[in-house]
């Protein structure tokens, strides 16, 4: 999370300018007008809170995901772009894989970011489904790759699965842009996954945490009740995270709702679905 | 010659068993669960009363276990119930029956033969282990593979349906978040219409594009509300054919699975005639029904010639049901 402006700054053509500057190439192009109109959501007693909130925003551009998958691959132990500098075979997946979801894509950027693309690294990404057939034992490596964990709920709930596919034992890591500090313990302590996030969020970019110094109680108490408007499930996020991260592939949904959702109450400015 | 055929059969199972070194006593903590066992989650019922008995008197049935020369740990083949057990009540060895450590073949068919297929399972972690199995002993027959496995006919049918789809699609079904994980059915019905001839003869006709359309028709319920709308979707297919009407049917398909505003009744041709017929129909077998349900057995008893008849419409209508892909139960 970004230490956002004092409250009263004014929210005029220079800091527009700077949130443009921001928040670049999003999937759904944050554009002034679209500022605007999220902002005069806000009742205008609000809009210096709401002003507030957007600084506050931490964009993860396209560049800097792929210096961090650079970054995360050079880290694993074992790994050499050279085959038969390699420790047994390795393996990338994407984690996720829902239509059009955050998975493939990674992947993607994954494989370009790591210079990956040519013919002879082909057999390197291969499908979830195709991982009980490729038979890995404890001298090869599987690395999952995602964007971002918030809760590691996912990663655990289908842990039985994922080992089912995997019953040689091979290493297996969970490559990701960024984490929050529960999602990387839970997953490392309830299963057999090593979890290498880039960015590790701590429990202070909780927005409504007690460690956020960035906003006062009133103000977190502001927050959520627009957050209510547009979420009432998951008014802090889901997982409760409470988050204000954005990718410019998509915003995760343990952000909270106010900048991503898009209901007949509220449009968020980085929604997550045409 | 079927008893042979039974014999070779039971001979090839055996020769898939792994094969057995020992029986000895092993620390229960360097025991470790099969990765192969097709979930790990026990009721706790059960356990209990299980527990309660190796309390008493013990284990009297040694585990089956092997080395995982590779991973360097015993790892359980047929016993994990008696291991938790044994964990629960805070023994610190248990007896277990060493055998060979299997292939992965071995494993899997091991595996499938101890831990009998439940519906609630996810089917496409079992498709896969399935294609295993295919693949490696070249093996495509439903019937030896059901044999092999102790898997339902129809569960092999439908995990090779799934198999069938390309690896991006069997991915949707492995997703780790519950909710965007797409369910096997989805597939499964959808199977029907993209093996159609009249389909398969649709110049425009792709497999995956046309999965892909009615994937996303489905996730924004834009026009497909229900898996079981492919059904009448293969339905009206076979209504247009039988009117030869190919060439409509094909144009208003296409424009379907393009336009997320179209639903299925946009692929309605003869409709009012099958509706009528369907409709018609459907009183009458409620009649029989009724008249079935009513009837006493004794009063009956001797009516032989009502008795075949019996006999006859319920083979006709397993016949039926088969050849609509209706999954029958006992």
């Amino acid at each position: 999370m970004k230490r956002p402006f004092p409250p009263g700054t004014p929210i005029d053509m220079q800091r527009m300018r700077r949130w443009m500057a921001d928040f670049p190439g999003y999937r759904i192009t944050v554009t002034e007008e679209r500022v605007d109109r999220w902002i005069g959501q806000f009742r205008r007693a609000d809009h210096d809170l709401a002003a507030r909130v957007l600084d506050s925003v931490d964009f993860i551009t396209g560049e800097q995901i792929t210096a961090a998958f650079r970054s995360i691959l050079k880290s694993i132990p074992g790994w050499n772009v050279e085959e038969d500098q390699r420790d047994g075979r390795w393996r990338f997946v994407p984690f996720s894989s829902s239509s059009g979801e955050s998975g493939d894509a990674m992947m993607h950027k994954f494989r370009l970011a790591n210079g990956l693309t040519s013919k002879k690294h082909k057999d390197l990404f291969i499908w979830k489904s195709d991982l009980l057939r490729a038979d890995l034992g404890p001298e090869d490596t599987v690395v999952f790759v995602d964007d971002f964990s918030g809760s590691g709920t996912q990663a655990c709930d289908a842990w039985p699965e994922t080992e089912e596919l995997l019953p040689g034992k091979p290493k297996i890591y969970l490559a990701l842009v960024a984490a929050t500090v529960t999602a990387r313990d839970r997953i490392q302590r309830e299963t057999e996954i090593v979890v290498i996030p880039h960015q590790t969020i701590a429990e202070t970019e909780n927005i409504f945490s007690p460690y956020c110094d960035c906003f006062s109680d009133a103000e977190k108490n502001d927050i959520l009740r627009y957050c209510r408007r547009s979420d009432r499930t998951n008014p802090k996020g889901f997982g409760d995270c409470g988050l204000v991260l954005v990718f410019a592939h998509n915003c995760p949904n343990n952000s909270i709702p106010i900048l991503h959702k898009s209901t007949q109450n509220w449009e968020g400015l980085f929604r997550r679905y045409d | 010659m079927a008893k042979n055929k039974s014999a070779s059969k039971e001979t090839e199972v055996k020769a898939l068993a792994p094969e057995a070194i020992g029986v000895k006593n092993v620390s229960v903590s360097a025991l470790t669960p099969n990765p192969h066992n097709p979930r790990m989650l026990f009721d706790r019922a059960p356990l209990q009363v299980l527990e309660g008995s190796i309390a008493k008197v013990g284990i009297l049935v040694p585990l089956t276990v092997y080395w995982a020369s590779k991973q360097k740990q015993f790892v359980i083949l047929d016993g994990q119930r008696r291991w938790i057990c044994a964990q629960n009540l805070g023994m610190s060895e248990v007896p277990v029956n060493q055998v060979a450590e299997p292939s992965l073949v071995q494993n899997i068919v091991t595996m499938f033969q101890i831990h009998k297929f439940r519906e609630d399972w996810e089917l496409m972690p079992t498709a896969l282990k399935v294609e295993v199995l295919m693949k490696q002993l070249d093996e495509k027959s439903e019937v030896r593979l059901a044999a092999l496995t102790g898997l339902d006919r129809a569960v092999v049918t439908r995990c090779k349906k799934l198999l069938s789809y390309s690896k991006k699609f069997q991915d949707l079904m492995l997703d780790p978040d519950p909710q965007k994980r797409v369910k096997a059915d989805f597939f499964i019905e959808l199977y029907f219409v993209l093996t159609d001839r009249v389909v398969n003869r649709m110049e425009w006709f792709s497999k995956n594009i046309f999965t892909q359309r009615m994937l996303e028709k489905y996730q924004k319920r834009a026009g497909l509300k229900s898996v079981l709308e492919f059904r009448l979707m293969k339905q009206y297919i076979n209504n247009a054919r039988d009117a030869n009407k190919e060439s409509v049917i094909s144009k208003r398909l296409k424009e379907f699975m393009e336009n997320d505003s179209l639903t299925l009744d946009h692929l309605i041709i003869q409709s009012a005639d099958v509706s009528a017929s369907a409709r018609k129909l459907l009183k009458s077998i409620t009649k029989v029904e009724t008249a079935i349900h009513d009837f006493s057995v004794q009063e009956f008893y001797g009516e032989e010639e009502l008795w075949l008849s019996l006999e006859r419409l319920l083979k006709l209508i397993r016949a039926k049901l088969r050849a609509a892909g209706r999954r029958l139960k006992e």
